[in-house]
């Protein structure tokens, strides 16, 4: 008896509660006995009073407790400015120091030999153009230094000297930039552009192939064709080009008439006046189509053309986009990409001279066996190899239309910089005030080699965003 | 369990050789070796018993009294009756010493046999059989699996065995093992001849279902007698059993439920394939060698232009040296940059101040404002 009072006494209070009357009067009873010590603690506690409520079993309280929510303080961002804000674009800043020394780009500086190694800034007039044409990536370290400056690198000068010689002959340079990732394939593009710009080039950049591709920009068909146009983003286009080449598309008027236009634009009128018409996104394609014949016009004094495209390897696929059989549409088809295909394969000839560069991309880009392979036989035939490499027999990822397009192409292939280039680089970096350290030739070989052998990118990781997260 | 027995007891009996009614004719009977049905006449008329007294055998009786009885019977066909006759002859001839013996035996074979002719009576009164001896059926169950302390334990028995097993295969080691070394013969690599390799499995003599599994391997390319194209054809016929980065075609079977079957079967298939290879209706030359099955592995080898030669150790000495010569160079122009010096001359000088000139509102005096830092306004939100 004694032996099940004390237990009692150890469990929830609760529980005794529960436990037969008759057990507890009787525990109280014996107490006057001096039987069992932990009954008589145990009645002695339970007052009178207190006895119903103790004999009831315990409410649990099962309520959620409210917490003190954090009152959002300042109004929510804007529907679209998260995004503008990862996709700004910074070119310059106060913190960083200015360069002693350093020279400002002159329209034939890239072409130089000399200038090999060293770090020229952007002019600004340029900076402008390119900006318009998207030509800068937020991925891009501008934001480190106060004014947009390029490495001269030995393929840069070689790239621009074919550029000149292509556009001096009256041919087209037709180059694929192809390249292992953070390697500059975009930044070479830039530095071309930057070459067409200032020597009054006309230039027509589109900054991301796959903006093209995956369905994310309106479609519809051509008429009396089997081709689609991509209205929003040819007016967007338009509008690109049109505030990156004022300056020399004011200089040109038509030389066709064009009457097919949503307004009418009589010979001899401004181009400007041709790019503007295009005020909706409905005549767009229209518009591009009468730039585009204008700007080849022949024996009409135009000037040179560069036709540059970012992220090669998104039109050298199927496209997202499907026809009204719900077939997919080939990248080929669509009246844009169409374009640029005809100009890198050599099928559409600009009579005026000029270039036609494609950078591939490995960041985010869909393997094109037939793009890969077509690279691949170009490299080999320009380094007479033997062995030309071939199409696996038994593979079915190739594309005859993609290896046509690429028949016929050169390729720059985009390695690590040399060690005096590295030094160019490095040192820039210490004039910045980027990099607090004496750079000397250790230095230099150290970055060097731990960016697998002078790769820009990866030279940059090592020296400058180490603290990046 | 216990009557069990006693029921197939009494089931054999109704099949001894007894008869339960001694006037039938034996050999008019058909008599199954073993029925658990009763005798009876069915379908065989029922004999008058004048004629049932003749053949009755009430006791031992020798051949002669048997072959005289038959033939006094006189319903014998004639090549019978010679028969008979010969056969009383013969035995009127033998001695009687052995005739005496004779009978001899059959009254003990007869004397012997009796109890177990005896037809047993179930006694009626015994509940369940409980008077049946049968000592298979009994068993001493209390205490019979009690261990005795007299012993040691089934574990301890385990270890001794492999004890012994171990001895025993040492033993094998030591004394017969080396007794195998007269067997051995020299290796000779195979020759030119002989290009097939065969791989077999042995599990030591036990039964395996893989045991008859055989696998050859050759090389194309070892089969001198075929032309290019046709070694080529081979491999396009061999498929995925061709391994194109060893340059080997390997095949098994494990079909046939021997090994030699097996092992036949294989050189038949190699002997048809360098057959079909050597046709020249079709060199399979326009069909490209598929090679998808395989996955070619990625040899990575430390390049030589790596190894530090003494040459190659001279060079780096050498471009050592030119890098500090450079550097030197640069110091005695003051063109070497250090990034840290840049950054305190740049701050020394007071540029940065000058660019960062903080603007004063006009009217305060460079106090500090009430809604600033410690103000009204950062005190009223805490």
């Amino acid at each position: 008896m004694s032996a099940s009072n004390c237990l009692r006494c150890l469990v929830r209070p609760s529980a005794v509660t529960l436990a037969p009357r008759q057990i507890l009067q009787a525990g109280a009873g014996a107490a006057g006995a001096g039987a069992a010590g932990a009954t008589r603690t145990f009645t002695a506690t339970a007052s009178p009073n207190n006895q119903m409520s103790a004999n009831r079993p315990q409410k649990l309280r099962f309520r959620k407790v409210k917490k003190k929510g954090i009152t959002p303080q300042g109004k929510p961002p804007l529907p679209g400015e998260r995004k503008a804000y990862r996709k700004k674009i910074v070119l310059s800043n106060n913190n960083a120091l200015p360069v002693a020394g350093l020279e400002t780009l002159r329209p034939n500086d890239l072409s130089k030999q000399k200038n090999v190694g060293t770090v020229m800034a952007l002019p600004e007039d340029v900076v402008d153009a390119l900006r318009a044409t998207e030509a800068f990536k937020p991925t891009q370290c501008w934001g480190i230094f106060r004014q947009p400056s390029v490495l001269v690198r030995q393929e840069t000068v070689d790239l621009i000297k074919k550029m000149d010689g292509a556009a001096a002959d009256g041919k087209t340079l037709r180059l694929v930039v192809e390249g292992n990732r953070i390697s500059g394939k975009s930044l070479m593009l830039l530095q071309a552009m930057t070459h067409a710009f200032m020597n009054d080039w006309v230039v027509l950049h589109i900054p991301e192939a796959q903006e093209l591709t995956t369905a994310c920009t309106e479609y519809s068909p051509l008429e009396n064709s089997p081709l689609w146009s991509q209205p929003v983003y040819t007016l967007k286009l338009l509008q690109a080009f049109k505030k990156a080449n004022e300056k020399v598309l004011s200089r040109m008027n038509t030389v066709y008439s064009h009457a097919d236009l949503p307004q009418i634009i009589p010979i001899n009128s401004p181009l400007i006046q041709l790019i503007n018409s295009a005020k909706e996104a409905d005549g767009a394609w229209a518009v591009f189509q009468a730039l585009w014949r204008e700007l080849n016009a022949e024996n009409a004094g135009r000037p040179s053309i560069l036709f540059t495209l970012d992220g090669l390897a998104h039109i050298m696929k199927m496209s997202d986009y499907r026809n009204p059989a719900f077939e997919l549409i080939h990248s080929h088809d669509l009246a844009l990409v169409k374009v640029f295909t005809d100009c890198l394969s050599g099928a559409h000839k600009m009579p005026n001279g000029g270039a036609v560069l494609a950078a591939t991309t490995r960041g985010n880009s869909p393997r094109s066996a037939s793009m890969e392979l077509a690279i691949a036989q170009r490299e080999a035939e320009a380094a007479k190899e033997e062995v030309i490499p071939q199409r696996d027999p038994y593979g079915k990822k190739y594309d005859d239309r993609v290896e046509a397009v690429m028949k016929s192409v050169e390729v720059l292939r985009l390695k690590g910089v040399s060690k005096a280039e590295a030094r160019g680089l490095l040192e820039y970096w210490a004039a910045s005030g980027a990099l607090k350290k004496r750079v000397d030739e250790e230095l230099v070989s150290e970055k060097w080699t731990l960016s697998g052998n002078g790769v820009v990118g990866e030279m940059e990781r090592a020296t400058l965003l180490t603290m990046k997260g | 369990m216990a009557s069990s027995a006693n029921a197939l007891r009494l089931g054999l009996r109704t099949c001894s050789r007894q008869t339960q009614t001694p006037s039938l004719r034996i050999a008019a009977i058909q008599r199954r070796a073993l029925s658990a049905t009763a005798t009876r006449c069915e379908g065989v008329p029922v004999p008058k018993k004048e004629e049932d007294a003749k053949l009755e055998f009430t006791r031992p009786y020798s051949p002669g009294e048997y072959l005289s009885e038959k033939l006094r019977s006189g319903d014998l066909e004639d090549w019978e009756r010679e028969r008979y006759e010969r056969a009383l002859s013969s035995w009127r001839q033998v001695p009687d010493n052995l005739k005496r013996s004779w009978s001899n035996m059959v009254n003990d074979i007869e004397e012997s046999a009796a109890p177990l002719r005896r037809a047993v009576k179930p006694k009626r009164q015994t509940f369940w059989y409980e008077e049946e001896k049968d000592p298979d059926m009994i068993t001493d169950e209390d205490g019979e699996d009690d261990f005795l302390e007299n012993d040691i334990t089934s574990l301890g028995h385990g270890k001794l065995e492999e004890h012994r097993e171990f001895r025993e295969y040492a033993r094998i080691a030591v004394w017969e093992m080396p007794l195998l070394s007269k067997y051995a013969k020299p290796f000779v690599p195979p020759t030119s001849e002989e290009i097939l390799r065969f791989r077999y499995t042995t599990y030591m003599g036990e039964f395996h279902p893989a045991d008859r599994k055989v696998v050859v391997e050759f090389c194309p390319k070892d089969l001198r007698d075929l032309t290019e194209v046709q070694q080529r054809k081979l491999m396009k016929l061999a498929g995925p059993r061709y391994n194109p980065e060893k340059d080997i075609i390997k095949m098994s079977c494990e079909k046939f439920e021997h090994q030699a079957q097996n092992k036949r079967y294989l050189g038949d298939l190699i002997d048809k394939m360098i057959a079909a290879a050597k046709d020249p209706k079709d060199t399979f030359e326009d069909i490209p060698l598929d090679t998808r099955h395989h996955t070619f592995s990625k040899k990575i080898t430390f390049p030589k232009e790596w190894l530090l030669t003494p040459e190659r150790k001279k060079e780096i000495e050498a471009a050592r040296q030119q890098a500090l010569l450079k550097d030197a160079e640069k110091v005695v122009k003051g063109a070497l940059v250090d990034g840290a010096d840049v950054v305190k001359q740049y701050l020394a000088s007071g540029a940065a101040e000058a660019m960062h000139a903080i603007p004063v509102m006009a009217g305060r005096g460079g106090k500090a404002l009430p809604g600033g830092k410690g103000g009204k306004m950062q005190r009223g939100k805490r």
